[in-house]
């Protein structure tokens, strides 16, 4: 993994032409990618809806109204009503913050669990470091939504269920990058040289390879959050993720399939909404992977 | 700037995957439906009442002789004696095991394996004269040997709860062959109707091995193939000994997801949806030429059911006032598409002691407060724990902001039906509050059983209740009458709404009766159009 030139990242990406090793990050800074633009965009859009909605939303989510059922768009309900009578806007808003909540936590089991997994797997001795990430392949190849429909089924069905489920699940998947990393990392001159002047395995895990790897961890976090996004959905959609009456975008999407020949646009709302979160979220981690490719990182750490 | 594109790309993917998925046929587990004992995932099609709608469509002169019907609900097995669930009953009672009587469109009972029967005066001996040259499908002949054999059998191996209504019989006489008089430890008004039901079926005393795999019946079908969670295969007896029916092979298929039952209709794939399970969606067929949408009613009360074993159901205004919380005719629109009709009490309105009491605690919000508040029961926090079936967890989400408008925090949880549901609250009675439709005949009598989920403990009900069974038929009507008022006027539940039996026909089908009366969905009386 320490390979000297030419630059490429873990994408596979060749790096912006006349770019100075020594100056990776004056360059990355002056060049944000489209990707890191529109996705992060997008993100601090979802995100600002999900903070009004603690504040605000034009009708309450929650309120049955039957006498106002499945109305169409319109000046008061701008994206109609659903079955109850409940105004769809507000639910998406209020859904927001379900698919931000479940991301954050399903990410951070992931990634507070994972990382340092990973980065003790790539510092202990080669035979322990390759047994324990054989048995993490074993581990990947689990499906995270079976995962999760086998807890909702033990403990019951809840969004905390299919956020801790989704998170177990991606563990593996933080592990492994961090190892990569951090045999990466630990391969390099300055790390062999901090060994060498006797710094103990702890201390240069904690001043060279995390910050090294950080970059690799926070790309690979939004893309799992993208797909914790995704999970919740396809969870609550089934019927193991958020109860209702909470508003949730899968939860939406099921409760409009049966309306999907009456009022079509009760299932493009959510839909939409998902597929522009995890978009968002995709694309924010492919131009984070632009800006942190740990090659550039890598010089940073040397210099 | 690739990989930007590469990205949206995986983007467009992930929203046609959602798309797909809201396209309906993804199996959903929140949807499956397997009714089990005296509760039901569905209110059940069937049988019938009154006048029946004919297919105004003229015949297109194809000959076709087969007849493929949708079910929402599949069967666990072919074997009702120990397996629960309304669909095996619906599937093979009647068209492949027929009863000595049946319950007709008119909800009378009626002969069928039975030529004619006499009951004594006392209601305690019966008498069954029964169908010369009758035979089962192994070659059997039916006889009052067989009677015996049946009527025993469900006293000694039958295990589902429903087989205990058959403990009143104190004896089962073989007069001679075609004879048969059953004598009653106690006056009944109840048994006779309960022979109307699957534990009525007559057997062959060599064909009750395998049961869960095969079914051997007196009946007009012969079971032909079954395939477990897909679909029963029926073809007709050539050796039947009562009038043959119209259609020469019936396959009825099940449907785990509602919305797959309706496009399996619009696509031509079945002539017809036994129990429409979407109702929003029948404006599809409403619009449409090809097909007759039929509403009649059946006997499921979806029931918003409180456990008395619960502190907080003790006291009646609390009850009351969620009663009066109630907008039931809300209720109705979001859980089953306003289809359905309204009942003050658990009584059908096609039993004959139906007696309008959707008048007792009227929708008053104002009035549910006050009472609350008079109880003191100011900050009310209920367990509601709903079965995960749509109509369900729908009625449960308009309660549950009605009830929040009078200051009742009623927490939504969903449970697994059937199986967790069934475990956790219909077994255990771990629950303050729960909806589900109650598809059995006559349920309410269970209002006199204490054991029952609902734990409702009113001994004026439980006298009234067992003078009913012992007494005449006027009798029976008065008292049936009265615990209707009572549990009513106490609020023993709530009862949301009367299920509606709402089906769909295309043109090859006609006869298709309207209300669903019984435990059968009766072949024998479609016509072919």
């Amino acid at each position: 993994m320490s390979t000297p030139q030419p630059l490429s990242g873990p994408s596979g990406q060749v790096p912006i032409p006349g770019e100075d090793v020594s100056s990776g990050a004056t360059m990355s800074r002056r060049s944000l990618p489209a990707s890191l633009l529109v996705g992060a965009g997008l993100v601090v859009v979802i995100a600002v809806v999900a903070l009004v909605s603690f504040l605000w939303t034009p009708h309450d989510p929650l309120l049955v109204q039957g006498a106002q059922r499945l109305q169409g768009p319109s000046g008061e309900f701008w994206f109609g009503t659903d079955r109850f009578g409940r105004d769809v806007f507000s639910r998406l808003m209020y859904g927001a913050r379900t698919t931000l909540l479940v991301g954050v936590v399903a990410v951070g089991i992931a990634g507070l669990i994972g990382t340092p997994l990973g980065v003790l797997m790539g510092s202990s001795p080669r035979v322990i470091g390759e047994a324990v990430m054989r048995f993490n392949d074993l581990l990947l190849a689990f499906p995270a939504l079976l995962l999760a429909v086998m807890f909702g089924a033990v403990y019951g069905s809840s969004t905390l269920t299919a956020m801790v489920a989704i998170g177990i699940a991606t563990i593996p998947v933080f592990a492994r990058v961090a190892r990569s990393g951090t045999l990466q990392v630990l391969s390099s001159d300055y790390a062999l040289a901090a060994r060498s002047a006797g710094r103990t395995k702890l201390a240069i895990a904690v001043r060279h390879v995390l910050p090294n790897i950080s970059g690799l961890v926070i790309v690979q976090a939004s893309v799992s959050f993208a797909i914790a996004v995704l999970a919740e959905a396809a969870l609550s959609f089934l019927g193991f993720g958020t109860q209702p009456p909470t508003p949730s975008w899968g939860r939406m999407l099921q409760e409009a399939q049966e309306l999907v020949a009456v009022r079509p646009s009760q299932a493009v709302a959510p839909g939409l909404a998902i597929a522009l979160a995890v978009l968002g979220f995709n694309l924010l981690g492919d131009g984070l992977r632009d800006r942190l490719d740990p090659r550039l990182d890598d010089r940073r750490g040397t210099g | 700037m690739a990989r930007s594109v590469r990205t949206i790309l995986i983007g467009l993917a992930f929203a046609l995957v959602l798309a797909a998925c809201d396209a309906g046929d993804t199996v959903d587990p929140d949807e499956a439906t397997d009714p089990v004992d005296d509760v039901d995932g569905e209110p059940d099609e069937d049988d019938t009442d009154d006048d029946v709608d004919e297919d105004e469509v003229a015949d297109d002169g194809e000959d076709v002789a087969g007849l493929s019907i949708g079910f929402a609900a599949e069967p666990a097995s072919l074997d009702f004696s120990t397996d629960d669930g309304a669909a095996i009953p619906e599937a093979l009672l009647v068209n492949v095991y027929e009863p000595l009587v049946k319950i007709d469109q008119e909800g009378e009972i009626v002969p069928v394996l039975a030529e004619s029967y006499e009951v004594s005066d006392d209601n305690t001996v019966y008498d069954f004269y029964l169908e010369e040259g009758v035979t089962f499908s192994n070659g059997d002949p039916f006889d009052a040997d067989a009677v015996a054999f049946s009527i025993e059998r469900v006293q000694q191996d039958w295990t589902i709860g429903l087989a205990s209504q058959m403990d009143i019989v104190e004896d089962v006489e073989v007069v001679d062959d075609l004879h048969a008089r059953v004598t009653l430890a106690e006056p009944s008004n109840n048994w006779l109707f309960s022979m109307t039901t699957r534990i009525g079926a007559m057997f062959s005393p060599d064909g009750v091995d395998g049961l869960d795999e095969q079914a051997i019946g007196t009946g007009p079908y012969l079971v032909d193939d079954f395939a477990r969670g897909d679909r029963i295969d029926l073809v007709r007896n050539d050796d039947y000994w009562g009038e043959a029916p119209d259609f020469n092979d019936v396959t009825l298929r099940y449907f785990g997801d509602p919305n797959a039952l309706n496009n399996a209709m619009l696509a031509d794939d079945i002539d017809l949806i036994g129990t429409v399970q979407a109702p929003e969606g029948l404006s599809q067929f409403e619009d449409d030429d090809r097909f007759e949408v039929i509403e009649g009613t059946s006997e499921g009360q979806v029931v918003l059911s409180f456990n008395h074993d619960r502190e907080v159901f003790e006291d009646q205004r609390v009850r009351q006032a969620i009663r009066q919380a109630i907008d039931r005719e809300s209720v109705m629109e979001t859980s089953w598409g306003g289809y359905g009709e309204l009942i003050g009490s658990m009584v059908p309105p096609t039993d004959p002691w139906y007696e309008d009491l959707t008048d007792v605690h009227p929708y008053d919000p104002e009035a549910a407060e006050a009472l609350l508040e008079e109880a003191g029961a100011g900050d009310l926090e209920l367990d509601f724990r709903v079965p995960n079936l749509p109509y369900a967890v729908n009625a449960a989400q308009t309660v549950q902001s009605q009830l929040a408008a009078v200051g009742i925090d009623a927490e939504i949880d969903l449970l697994e039906f059937p199986a967790v549901w069934l475990d956790e609250v219909f077994t255990e009675g771990d629950y303050d509050m729960s909806v589900i439709n109650h598809v059995e005949p006559r349920d309410i009598a269970q209002y006199g059983n204490p054991d029952f989920y609902w734990a409702y403990d009113n001994p004026e009900v439980q006298d009234l209740l067992e003078e009913a069974d012992r007494g005449d038929e006027e009798t029976f009507a008065e008292n049936y009458r009265e615990v209707a008022r009572i549990i009513s006027e106490d609020a023993a539940s709530d009862w949301l709404f009367l299920a509606p039996n709402l089906m769909v026909a295309n043109e090859r089908v006609g006869g298709v009766p309207e209300n669903n009366v019984g435990e059968m969905f009766d072949l024998t009386v479609l016509e072919r159009t």
